[in-house]
């Protein structure tokens, strides 16, 4: 029996240029960074040289699994995919998409903790990976057909209960703005191109085996109970958005569970019902995302709940809305979330019966039908944003070929009319016209194509643009300057949660204050949204545990819009979370014995990692004014109010030059370059990555 | 224990196994046999194993698990449950309640496409669940090892993993493809009822399972498939003794 429970046990190794297929052992190689992104960092660092651009062959795309990937564990169904990530501007540096769906779990019961893909295949090819055998196929004639027939056709051939990544022809026409899509819905954004770039259609997953958790099932089953226990809604959410009777609060969240409001679809309908959180069998009703996003409209078209592998908190809804079948010709049901669910919604001003009718409803059924068959990506809704923007002040007009620009049905698009969708989305994924081919491109290289200004762009705030190509994800509007401490740390838009989830979990200020002192040492390091004080060190606290909890779940397949869990719903706990949960779970499911500190560190380590291939990539140490940019939008209040008082998010620049300092000085790394020493990266075992840095001159 | 006293014991077990099967009824099962209370010699075929071997006749089940599929939200967490807080180790593939092979296309798979149910069609999950039978009992049946049992007091139908030797025939036995197999352990398995307190319906998050008192549902759940496996020569004896005409 293997030493350790919790991995599979093996990494995939796949060299489409040759055919070559191998394996590795995982914990030999790979136990000091987890899974998932950690591995991914590693293999990108030890592997790919500097300079090498995202389509290259040489580029490597690493689909990484944790060690409480397909275990039950709540909230474990996350894929992290890192490469070089194409719409990073101007200069591609690493990134990560990720997806949850059956992906992560399915892969680790056939054996393998990750996936790495090098090379070129001289033709399109999937991969087949079914119970530790992997195969090189064919994809010939799936080349040019959307996700849901690859995925149709693939199950047929594996099974029907395989899980299946695919790219559409978006990902195939080497579209940066492109996802991986598994499990119908579920898709990891930015990355589907580098997947187009190897001929590589789809992987294909299969597996019987097991994920063996290494601690007495016993106490096993008493975690994960106690887990449960402790879960919100969708986002940990911990109050319900209407008065319960159970309640003692209520407010605005995504618990929005309530007597009355019902799975009108579902057949016969569903009462979503009270939801007292001691009742752990009626936590999937909690959430409703389609009412969440689109309003009331959206119940009496919910069938239900769906999402990842072992999760009970069901983020995704499936919806059906039979007038599309009839106008549109589409399917009438339709299932996503968040920026998936709200894809297609998102290009319109306005609709004719308003931002939350029938209009906006259907415009999100031909979107999520569009773009996630083309496997079309949306930047957390940049590309909306930017081609709203784009289009009203003329810049669209101007910009491409009359007769171009005649062929698209403008009097449609400013009527709301989600039938336009059909005339833009095809166009984007095949590269058809000047306009959807520098959509596609994504925000960054749009703008320099047409010599538009990226200032400009940062200083709009209704753009919600920050930098190097992708908008703000969680950052002054919801936690002050530790949201844009946050914001500036990564090559993409920020896939953490673990700090917006504190501050929208519902609790009252005073609340969250009494927990935020337990947990980041000093009640100072919250402030009520749109409420914020000065800078303190307990704000740069609070960055460091959520930048460092983001890569802790991304590499053990926990959900980070899940978790870290230190609030809960639970009044007798004076809803305290528990800040251990990762490390009880990791410890018990692998029998490597870590404490909450000691996992800490491993995040950390992760987290560096990723700093050091940035600034390796980058070719410079100056961090601080070359990459951890902070858009001028963050400064300004559009009406002049005065920064801390109530109802602006607008932050000071002294302040936050102050924010960066602590910051940096919370992390262990130089304060004028914003640059880790070597002392950082000896502390955290990673010295040789130190000492190659400083070989390049790039140690501050 | 006097071998008359004995005999009917059995022939009660028999009539209790079946009182609920509409299939097989008391009254069918005395015609059928062409016997009555007294003629009850002619079940010895039967009894002549019963000191060495159990009988294909077993104990009703006291419990029986339910799912009401509209309220299924595909997320697992029975697969997960049934196969971690029993046997340590998270394979759904294992799992005695059986969700994953339907949640994407339904029950009639992937050539279904986009026309059938699960999430790529018209979004309902199937919960496939072990009906716990009456008689027959088809995976005991097909077991040459008599490896297949009743457990008081829940009687659930159990695979004794001593007897079993892993050769499959009751995973061929079952019309709802219900029989589990170990690949760790090359040993079946099926739902045991956990004794009572059903893992699966513990975990459930949208009370889409419920545990109750066993009613017969092998006339009201489609079958899977034909099932393929043989009954073993001496219990086909047994069979033909009761069912003959």
């Amino acid at each position: 029996m293997a030493k350790f429970g919790g991995w599979a046990g093996k990494v995939l190794r796949v060299n489409l240029s040759s055919g070559r297929i191998w394996t590795e052992d995982t914990v030999e190689h790979y136990r000091d960074v987890l899974g998932g992104t950690g591995i991914g960092y590693k293999v990108l660092w030890n592997e790919v040289a500097a300079g090498t651009k995202p389509f290259d062959p040489a580029n490597k795309i690493i689909f990484g699994v944790g060690p409480l990937a397909g275990t039950g564990a709540p909230c474990n169904g996350r894929t992290a995919i890192t490469t070089l990530f194409p719409t990073c501007w101007p200069k591609p540096l690493v990134g990560t998409g990720h997806m949850g769906g059956q992906f992560a779990a399915e892969l680790k019961y056939a054996g393998f903790d990750a996936v790495i893909v090098e090379g070129k295949a001289d033709h399109p090819v999937w991969l087949s990976i079914v119970d530790k055998k992997a195969e090189i196929k064919d994809a010939r004639r799936l080349w040019g057909q959307g996700i849901r027939r690859a995925t149709i056709e693939i199950s047929q051939e594996l099974g029907p209960d395989a899980a299946v990544a695919a790219i559409g022809q978006a990902g195939e026409n080497l579209v940066p703005m492109s996802v991986i899509m598994n499990s119908y819905s579920h898709s990891a954004g930015g990355v589907g191109a580098v997947m187009g770039s190897k001929n590589l259609k789809a992987i294909g997953v299969r597996g019987t085996g097991s994920v063996r958790i290494a601690g007495k099932k016993e106490a096993w089953e008493k975690l994960v109970k106690y887990h449960l226990s402790l879960l919100g809604a969708n986002n940990q959410h911990v109050v319900p958005s209407t008065p319960q009777p159970w309640a003692e609060y209520s407010s605005p969240t995504r618990w929005v569970a309530s007597k009355g409001r019902k799975w009108g679809a579902s057949n016969p309908v569903i009462d979503t019902g009270t939801c007292d959180p001691h009742d752990l069998n009626r936590i999937a009703y909690r959430t409703t995302n389609s009412a969440y996003y689109l309003g009331d409209i959206a119940w009496q078209y919910t069938v239900r709940g769906n999402g990842c592998t072992g999760c009970p908190i069901r983020c995704h809804t499936l919806l059906k809305v039979p007038a599309v079948s009839a106008k549109y010709g589409i399917p009438e049901t339709g299932m996503n979330t968040c920026g998936g669910l709200n894809f297609g919604r998102s290009f319109f001003k306005k609709f004719p019966d308003g931002p939350r009718g029938q209009g906006n409803l259907e415009a999100c059924m031909v979107g999520m039908h569009m773009a996630d068959d083309y496997g079309i990506w949306c930047n957390y809704s940049q590309l909306q944003r930017d081609f709203i923007k784009l289009y009203y002040d003329g810049t669209i007009k101007s910009k491409i070929p009359e007769k171009e620009f005649k062929s698209y049905s403008w009097d449609k698009y400013e009527g709301g009319d989600p039938a336009f969708l059909f005339e833009l989305l095809p166009r984007i994924a095949m590269k058809d016209g000047e306009l959807a081919t520098a959509l596609g491109q994504g925000t960054g290289y749009l703008l320099e194509k047409w010599g538009l200004s990226e200032e400009q762009w940062g200083e709009d705030k209704d753009l919600l643009y920050w930098k190097m190509g992708h908008p703000k994800h969680h950052s002054n509007e919801e936690v002050g300057q530790c949201g844009v401490i946050i914001n500036t740390q990564y090559n993409r838009d920020v896939q953490c949660h673990s700090h917006t989830k504190f501050t929208r979990n519902g609790l009252p200020i005073d609340v969250q204050k009494r927990l935020a002192a337990d947990i980041w040492g000093t009640p100072d390091a919250v402030d009520a949204m749109g409420a914020y004080t000065p800078m303190n060190m307990g704000k740069a606290q609070m960055a460091k545990w959520s930048l460092i909890r983001k890569e802790l779940h991304d590499s053990l397949s926990l959900c980070n819009w899940m978790g870290p869990w230190v609030a809960s719903p639970l009044k007798e706990r004076g809803y305290r979370g528990d800040d251990s949960l990762e490390s009880m779970l990791y410890t018990l499911a692998t029998g490597d014995k870590k404490s909450r500190e000691e996992l800490d560190l491993v995040g950390e380590r992760i987290l560096l990692l990723h700093r050091a291939l940035t600034i390796r990539d980058m070719g410079t140490k100056e961090m601080r004014t070359q990459h951890d940019i902070i858009p001028e939008w963050v400064y300004h209040d559009p009406n002049n109010k005065p920064v801390y008082t109530k109802g602006t998010i607008h932050l000071d620049r002294d302040d936050m030059k102050l924010a960066m300092d602590m910051y940096y000085e919370m992390m262990g790394w130089d304060k004028a370059t914003g640059a880790p020493p070597a002392e950082a990266y000896k502390k955290l075992g990673l010295a040789k990555v130190g000492e190659e840095l400083g070989k390049k001159n790039l140690l501050p | 224990m006097d071998n008359n006293k004995e005999q009917q014991e059995i022939f009660q077990l028999f009539l209790d196994s079946t009182e609920l099967n509409n299939l097989f009824s008391r009254r069918q099962f005395l015609k059928l046999s062409g016997i009555s209370i007294v003629g009850i010699s002619a079940l010895s075929p039967l009894l002549a194993r019963a000191a060495t071997s159990p009988l294909i006749i077993l104990e009703q089940a006291k419990g029986v698990i339910i799912a009401d599929p509209t309220k299924c939200v595909a997320c697992r967490r029975c697969e997960l449950a049934c196969t971690e807080f029993n046997d340590g180790k998270a394979k759904p593939s294992m799992a005695r309640i059986k969700v994953a092979r339907n949640m994407n296309f339904g029950p009639k798979g992937a050539y279904a496409g986009q026309n059938g149910e699960g999430n790529w069609g018209k979004g309902l999950i199937v919960q496939d669940l072990c009906k716990q039978c009456p008689h027959p009992v088809p995976c005991a049946d097909a077991c040459p090892n008599d490896a297949i049992v009743a457990i008081p007091p829940i009687n659930a139908r159990v695979v004794d993993a001593k007897k079993c030797v892993g050769c499959r025939m009751c995973q061929n036995a079952c019309p709802w493809e219900m029989m589990s197999f170990d690949t760790d352990t090359s040993k079946a398995t099926k739902c045991t009822l956990c004794n009572g307190k059903p893992k699966c319906v513990e975990a459930c998050p949208a009370e889409a399972l419920t545990y109750t008192s066993w009613r017969d549902l092998t006339d009201k759940v489609p079958v899977r498939i034909s099932p393929v496996a043989m009954i073993p020569a001496e219990k086909a004896t047994m069979c033909y003794e009761c069912h003959k005409k």
